[in-house]
Parts: C-alpha cells; structure tokens; sequence
C-alpha cells in the first residue's frame, strides 16, 4: 500500500510538469497580453510600457520566461503577481480561509444531505416522498447557480434576513470572537446554499441510483430469504456496496476545495480563490494562473488518491500492490 | 484706537486669505461613517505603480483633497489654495522658462505628526515624480512639448520654485495637483531604488501610510473592504473653526457586482451609488421609500466613436476611408436620438465635439453637426463619387462595391447597441456590412499592433482639458488610430502613408497650445481643433452618456456639479 502510494506521488511530478507547459502554451497563444489594458490609454506613454514590458520580463521569450517561472517553483515561490505586484503565494494565503470556509461547508452539507436524502428515495421508490425528492434534485440540477444566488440575493434585500454579499461586516474586527463568528456565519449561509443545492442534486441521484442497483442483486434477496432483519440487510450489505462509486467521486470532488466558485464568490462579493483566478486569466496575470492551475492539479491527483484509498479501506476486494 | 483698529483689519484679512480654501464655510456635525460601494478593491497605494480607479481611489484619500497645493473645486471648476496658500506664476522666465512659485501654509502636519515643509515638495518632484528610474503616468503627463520635466528648488522651508526650461500651459494644474510624499518616509526606498516596492498594499494592514490627505486607509480585507479613519492631523477647519474631516471613518466596501451593489444601496448597507441609466427611473420612483436623492448631471467624460482604418490593407477600403465625404455620410447615418432612447433611457447627449461639453473650452458655435438624414447621407455619398447599382448596391467610382466589418468588444452592451444601430442605417445606404463584437485584447491587438482592421467602435477616457488627447491626436501619436504613422505602428505601407493639410493643423495645435500661458489664446487654438476635428471626422462620435448619482438623504453637505459627484467635497460631507 505505501509502495502504492509513493509511486502515485511519484508520477505527480511529471504531470504537473507536463500540465504547467500545457497551461503556459494556452496562456501565450490566447491574444494579447497583461500590458494590454494600458495600451489604450491615453495617459500612458510609449516609454511607461516599454519600461513595464521590461520589468515584467514580457519582452523575453515565451520559453525564457517560462523556465524562469519553473525555476522559481521549485524553490516554492509562485513568482509575483503583474497586477497587485505582490508575491502570488500571499494572494492566494489571504484567500484561502475565505474559500476553505465556503467550500468545506457547503461540500460537508452537500454530502450528508446527498448520501441521506438519496438513501431515502432509493428506499421509498416510487413513492410521494420519493417524487417530491427527485423533483427537488432535479430542480437543483437544473437551476443555474448565478440565476439562485441572485434570487437569494434579491430575497435577502426584501426581506432583511441576510446581510448584502461579502464575508465580514466592516465592524467586523471591532467585534468579540462570538459576534465575529456569528457574523461571518450568518453571512456564509446564502453562497453556501447556492452551491449545496447544486451540488447535494446530483450525488442524491447517483446515491439513489446505486443503491436501487444493489437492491436489486440475488445477495440481497438471498439475505432477505434467510431472514436478516431489514434494517442489517440494508445497512450492513447494500449500503456498503452501494458506495463504491461515491468514493471514487468523493476523491475527485476534494479537488475542487480550492479552486473557488467564480459565480457565487462574485455575486456574493465572497473572497475566494475563484474570483483570484478568474481576474488572473481575464487580464493574462500568468503566474497566478499557474499557480492555482498547480494547485488544482496537486489537490486533484491528492484527491484521487484519497478516494482509491478510502476504496480499499470500504471494499475488501481492493487490494493495491 | 487706531492700532487696534489696524489690527482688527489686518486680522480680518488675514482671516480672508485663510479662509479662502475649499471647505473653509462648510458647517456641519462631527461623527459617522460613510460606506461607499466599490466593485474591486486597491492592488496598490503607492501612486507611481497604481494604474486603475481601484487603486487611484483609495490613494486620494490619504493624498488628494487638502492633500495637494492647490484643489479644484466641484462645482465652480475653479482651483483653491489647498497646502499652498498662495503662489505666483505661472509666468516665463527671462532665459525663455517659465516658473510658478508656491507660498506653502504653515503649521500643516503628516497624518503622523511630523510638520510638512517645502522640503517633501522638492523631494516629490525632483527624487519620486522625475526620476528617470521610477516611471508614472504622472511622469508622462508633465512632460512639457519638448519632453522637458519641471525642477523644483527650496528658497525657504516654506516657499517652492518650480521651473521649466520652456512655457508649458498645464504646469499649473498638474505641478499644483501633484500628490506629496512624506520625505522622511519614502527618502529611504528612493535611496535604495526600490520605490516600485514602496506602500505596497500590505502597508494599509501594517499602518505604514502616512498623509496630508483627509482620511488614512488602516485597515483592508482583500476582496471586502478597506476602511480609513480621519486624519488627525488633517489642516483643514470649517466655518466655525472646527476641525474636518467630518467623518470619522469611511469604508470602501468591495460588492463585486452591480446587481448586489444595487440591492446593498436599497437596503442602506451603503450610502452612495451611481445607478446605470437602466436603473434611474426606478430609483427615482422610489426616493421617498428608500429615504435617498437620486440626481443626473452633465455629460460624463469618456467618449465613444467609430473610427476607420485609412491604411487598410486593400486599396479600395483606403480610398473610402479617406473620402471626407464617406465619412460624412458615416456622420449623417449615425441615429443618435435612437441610441440615445434605447441604449441609455433617454439619459444621455449627442456628442459632436472633441472637447467634453464640461470643459471650459468647449466650443458649441464652431463645431459641424450631422443630424440623422439619409438623404444628405446619400448626396454626400454621390459628392464623394459613389454610386448604386441595379440591386441597391453602393459602389464606388471604379464599380467596387462598399463592403467591410465593424468591430467593437463584446460583452460591452452599448458599444454592441451602437453598433446594431450604426450598421442597419449604413445597409440602408447600400453598404455591405458585417459587424463583428469579439475579444477586448485582441481588437486592441489587431488595432494597435496588426492593422487588419475595416473599422472600429470603441471609446476612450478624457477629461476637460483637451491637451489629455494628445497620444490621440498628434500625427506621431500612440493612439492616432485613424491614420497612424509609419514610425508608430510597423504596419503601415510608408507608400500609402498620407497627411492631410488638417491633420497637420490639428498636430500643431497640439504641439503650440501648450507653450501659450493666456487663456484665451488658448481659447482660440481649440475653438480651431474642435471645428476641423467635426469638419473632417477623423473619429465620429456617438453619444456621451449623463452622470447619474445617488445618495442616502442622511449625508449632508452633497453637491453635485460639473467637475465633481458625490464625494468631490468629502472632506466635509457629513452624516446624520
């Protein structure tokens, strides 16, 4: 199992190596670069950009800077931002809490209510119970998340329950630990319901599903018959087959913990990472880029690994050499 | 009785010069604080790296207002004594210079209470705002015509010379609107060059910022707020000798999207908004139940036009192009009435000149107008040798038949609605047109750097005083997109180049008008820009929308006016 381990670890570096040149390209051969915004503006002379050019080191060549920015990753330094001019690493630190605790609250909802509501639709099928909870998911589904979170914006201006967007209240500082925590709360429940129900919808229906399949195996029947009570036939047996695939899901979905969610985080004016990332490519920032671009794939191929782990612990069959 | 008496006069006068600077006869209470809407947040307060309002509004607080020599205000366009209480100049010099001499007031101190003397200006210009090594816009934007930067030189600790080798008109407004450094802070990142690291934006957080400005940022949460409190050491009093700011506190709130800044403003979470024209009415409906004035005034600065390549590629094109009656015939097609009620809800105005309607240069009587008509538009086509054929079709004098793109940036949806507009009227006519909204930095691109390019709309800032368009203007200009010159843009055939007798009459304007110190000379010389300028449409212009603004009734002391929004005077807004 270690073995296992350190070899996909292993095979992390070349696959980054080979994303971050794949990212690079793209980012070059898209038009235009950072300098692009200045160049029409009136006040900014011929010298101001060349001068820019140079000291961002956009006059080198593409390969040039690209071994330049890998250099300086390996030293575990994500280079500097063109457009805050401040290291990548602490954008993306003061960003950090803010995304970590939207995503993990609204991924821990999304999970429980997901496993919970699909186990209880697989088990009353074709029931009223049953029709109204798939009629929800498919709502879930279906409902864009920027068109939900203006609703819930517009329903918090009517209505006064929810403060306007953001993460703290400018008294926020000002306030005892208790206050400061019941502000950011109540401020995280809108953005982290716009992304739970979007999320909670689908693992509902992929819970649902698995579980009806296994349902419906001879082993189960065969339990039954024997005279296993209900509750150890389900729990015991179906449920845990029943999960297989969750797991493998689970893994992947741990990788989008950082990569933010640029809708929601803007309307809700929430800091996140996604927003960082989203303005970064919008104005050709490249290592900011890059660097959640790393940081996505390490999380991803984290992620995975996790989940081929966590599917050896649930399914005795999984043995890694 | 004759001593006191003369002391009571001179008193009185003294208290007359002094109370000449902006805010000197507000009233008003002490206390609150204002939460102003922002839709991104600084990424720098150090004004020699700061290239975007983001960043620019948050380093006026601490250095702008009081923060300058002198202050313009909002509504009279008049500039005020502000650090500066009087000055002489600007005036030439016998050796062919030209001078200004600032008189600075005295007793004023840094917002961490070291005193402020001659010693900081000199420093600002000569170390921070000329050196070769720390490029700026403001840099740029005192070049005089020969590309000569000002010097400035100490003659007491409080009294500044500052000299140029030759007459340079806006030395006075810049030099006196010049944002001072506190010496005794940045002298060190000077020395050690690296002033582009100076007031980064982990300085608010860290309390490093010290101005003359009325408030001082200290606090800011990326991507939520920046918050600032009062100068304490801000020199400014009010009528009764209290001391301003007003406020205690301003927060820059950071709500990343119009929709939720809209919905913050109804709710009170914030006390300012500027409502797009789509929104006007519906708050103006609704004053009374949000408790808030809403108001439109002037025209705003920003201009929006189409412009054509006259180095196209294709020989045809070049010859449209270049045809005045082509582009006449552009003028007369263009429905402005249509855009002005469909694009900005009747909340904007033609606009035919260069020069902002705002600026005190403006010039109605000389400049061309072209109301929609598309029957002068067609005899202006017919003077320029152009004709139809069978099938409508417009061809020029050799048989060609007209036919090119309009492109502008997508996603900016009332370039694309003027583009709907101008390219129905222009089929019309018989042209052959496809219009094209793709990506901002690849038009950019293509306009600046590749020339393959029929036509474009897009828009370009401004302000009142029309020298700001020189890189446009000028024939060697950056931004001479029309008919760039071969030594500016590599694209253009050196053959095929052409300068109309116009051009070089506008590019000497330019390059004159500055060296001229009499208004109203200077009068003259733009009065000549503005009617070539509407005569020949190099660029033809759309419409300039109004500037819309709106406000919790509970901030006192708002006034509105050409120069100046919501916050022009917030030194002595304040909050009920």
């Amino acid at each position: 199992m270690l073995k296992y381990i350190a070899r996909r670890l292993v095979i992390l570096i070349p696959e980054l190596w080979i994303i971050t040149v794949i990212v690079f390209t793209l980012l070059q051969l898209s038009p235009g670069d950072f300098l692009d915004q200045y160049r029409l503006d009136p006040s900014v002379s011929k010298e101001t950009l060349k001068a820019m050019e140079r000291e961002y080191g956009l006059d080198k060549p593409a390969v040039v800077q690209y071994f330049y920015w890998l250099g300086k990753v390996v030293r575990f330094d994500f280079g500097q931002s063109f457009y805050y001019r401040r290291p990548v690493a602490s954008l993306i630190y003061e960003r950090l809490l803010g995304t970590l605790v939207l995503s993990l609250y609204s991924f821990v909802l999304s999970w429980i209510i997901g496993v919970v509501l699909g186990v209880v639709s697989a088990l009353k099928k074709y029931t009223l119970t049953d029709k109204i909870l798939t009629v929800v998911a498919f709502s879930g589904l279906a409902v864009p998340g920027f068109f939900l979170a203006l609703l819930l914006l517009y329903m918090a201006a009517k209505t006064g329950w929810f403060p306007i967007g953001g993460m703290y209240s400018p008294e926020n500082t000002k306030m005892d630990v208790w206050n400061a925590f019941k502000d950011i709360f109540l401020r995280l429940q809108l953005p982290a319901f716009t992304l739970t129900f979007g999320g909670f919808a689908g693992l509902m229906r992929y819970m649902r599903g698995s579980l009806l399949d296994v349902l419906n195996e001879d082993y189960v029947e065969f339990a039954r018959a024997k005279g296993m009570p209900e509750r150890v036939v389900i729990y015991k047996h179906a449920l845990r087959n029943a999960i297989n695939p969750l797991v493998t899901m689970f893994g992947y979905s741990l990788a989008g913990l950082l990569s933010g969610a640029v809708i929601t985080e803007t309307i809700f004016s929430w800091p996140g990472l996604g927003r960082l990332t989203y303005q970064a490519l919008l104005q050709k920032d490249y290592y900011v880029v890059m660097a959640s671009t790393v940081i996505g794939t390490i999380l991803l191929v984290l992620g995975n690994l996790v989940g081929d782990i966590l599917l050896a612990a649930v399914d005795p069959r999984i043995r890694y050499e | 009785m004759r001593k006191v008496l003369t002391v009571v006069l001179s008193l009185l006068l003294v208290a007359f010069i002094f109370a000449s600077y902006i805010g000197s006869q507000a009233t008003g209470k002490k206390g609150g604080t204002l939460i102003i809407p922002t839709l991104s947040g600084p990424r720098t307060v150090n004004d020699t790296v700061s290239k975007e309002t983001s960043s620019s509004d948050v380093i006026a607080m601490f250095m702008s207002w009081g923060g300058t020599l002198i202050e313009r205000h909002g509504v009279d366009g008049k500039f005020y004594p502000a650090l500066a209480e009087k000055w002489d100049g600007p005036r030439l010099t016998k050796d062919g210079g030209m001078e200004i001499i600032w008189y600075l007031r005295k007793d004023v101190k840094w917002s961490d209470g070291r005193p402020f003397t001659a010693d900081d200006v000199v420093f600002t210009l000569n170390e921070i705002y000329t050196n070769p090594d720390i490029p700026s816009s403001f840099q740029d934007v005192i070049r005089s015509t020969n590309g000569h930067l000002p010097k400035a030189t100490k003659i007491n600790n409080y009294t500044v010379r500052m000299y140029y080798p030759e007459p340079f008109r806006l030395a006075f407004r810049y030099l006196g609107g010049m944002y001072i450094f506190p010496r005794h802070v940045a002298k060190k990142w000077v020395d050690e060059k690296k002033f582009a690291e100076f007031w980064t934006i982990d300085s608010i957080n860290k309390k490093e910022i010290v101005g003359l400005g009325p408030f001082i940022p200290v606090e800011y949460v990326p991507d939520q707020y920046v918050r600032f409190v009062a100068n304490p050491h801000y020199w400014k009093k009010d009528k009764n000798g209290v001391q301003l700011p007003y406020l205690n506190e301003v927060v820059y709130k950071i709500i990343s999207s119009q929709d939720a800044q809209k919905l913050a403003f109804e709710k009170g979470e914030v006390d300012i908004y500027a409502p797009r024209g789509t929104e006007f009415a519906y708050f103006k409906e609704n004053e009374k139940k949000f408790n808030i004035t809403v108001m439109s005034y002037g025209p705003a600065y920003g201009t929006q036009f189409i412009v054509f390549n006259w180095n196209n590629k294709d020989e045809a094109k070049r010859e449209w192009f270049r045809n005045i009656h082509f582009r006449r015939a552009v003028a007369y097609a263009m429905d402005k009435k249509k855009m002005i009620d469909t694009l900005f809800n009747g909340l904007a105005i033609e606009q035919w000149s260069p020069v902002s309607m705002a600026s005190p240069f403006y010039n109605e009587k000389v400049v061309a107008k072209y109301p929609y008509d598309l029957n002068k538009a067609r005899a202006e086509l017919k003077l320029g040798g152009f004709s139809w054929d069978k099938n409508g079709r417009l061809i020029d004098s050799k048989g060609r038949p007209v036919k090119f793109t309009i492109e502008t940036n997508a996603g900016y949806t009332i370039r694309e609605g003027m583009g709907n507009i101008i390219t129905a009227a222009l089929k019309q006519l018989g042209m052959d047109i496809t219009f094209v909204p793709g990506d901002f930095n690849t038009l950019v691109n293509r306009m600046l750097n590749v020339g393959d390019w029929d036509a474009i709309i897009i828009g370009l800032t401004g302000s009142d005083e029309p020298q700001g368009g020189r890189n446009v203007w000028a024939l060697d200009g950056s931004l001479h997109f029309w008919n760039f010159s071969p030594d500016v843009a590599k694209w253009v055939d050196p053959k095929h180049y052409q300068v109309p007798d116009f051009e070089k009459e506008i590019d000497k304007i330019f390059r004159e008008n500055v060296r001229i110190l009499d208004e109203n000379v200077v009068k003259d010389y733009w009065a000549k820009f503005q009617k070539l300028a509407s005569e020949y449409l190099p660029l033809v212009y759309t419409v300039n929308s109004l500037r819309l603004f709106a406000w919790r009734n509970t901030i006192k002391n708002v006034q509105i006016g050409l120069f100046g929004g919501t916050t022009w005077n917030i030194d002595w807004l304040y909050k009920e």
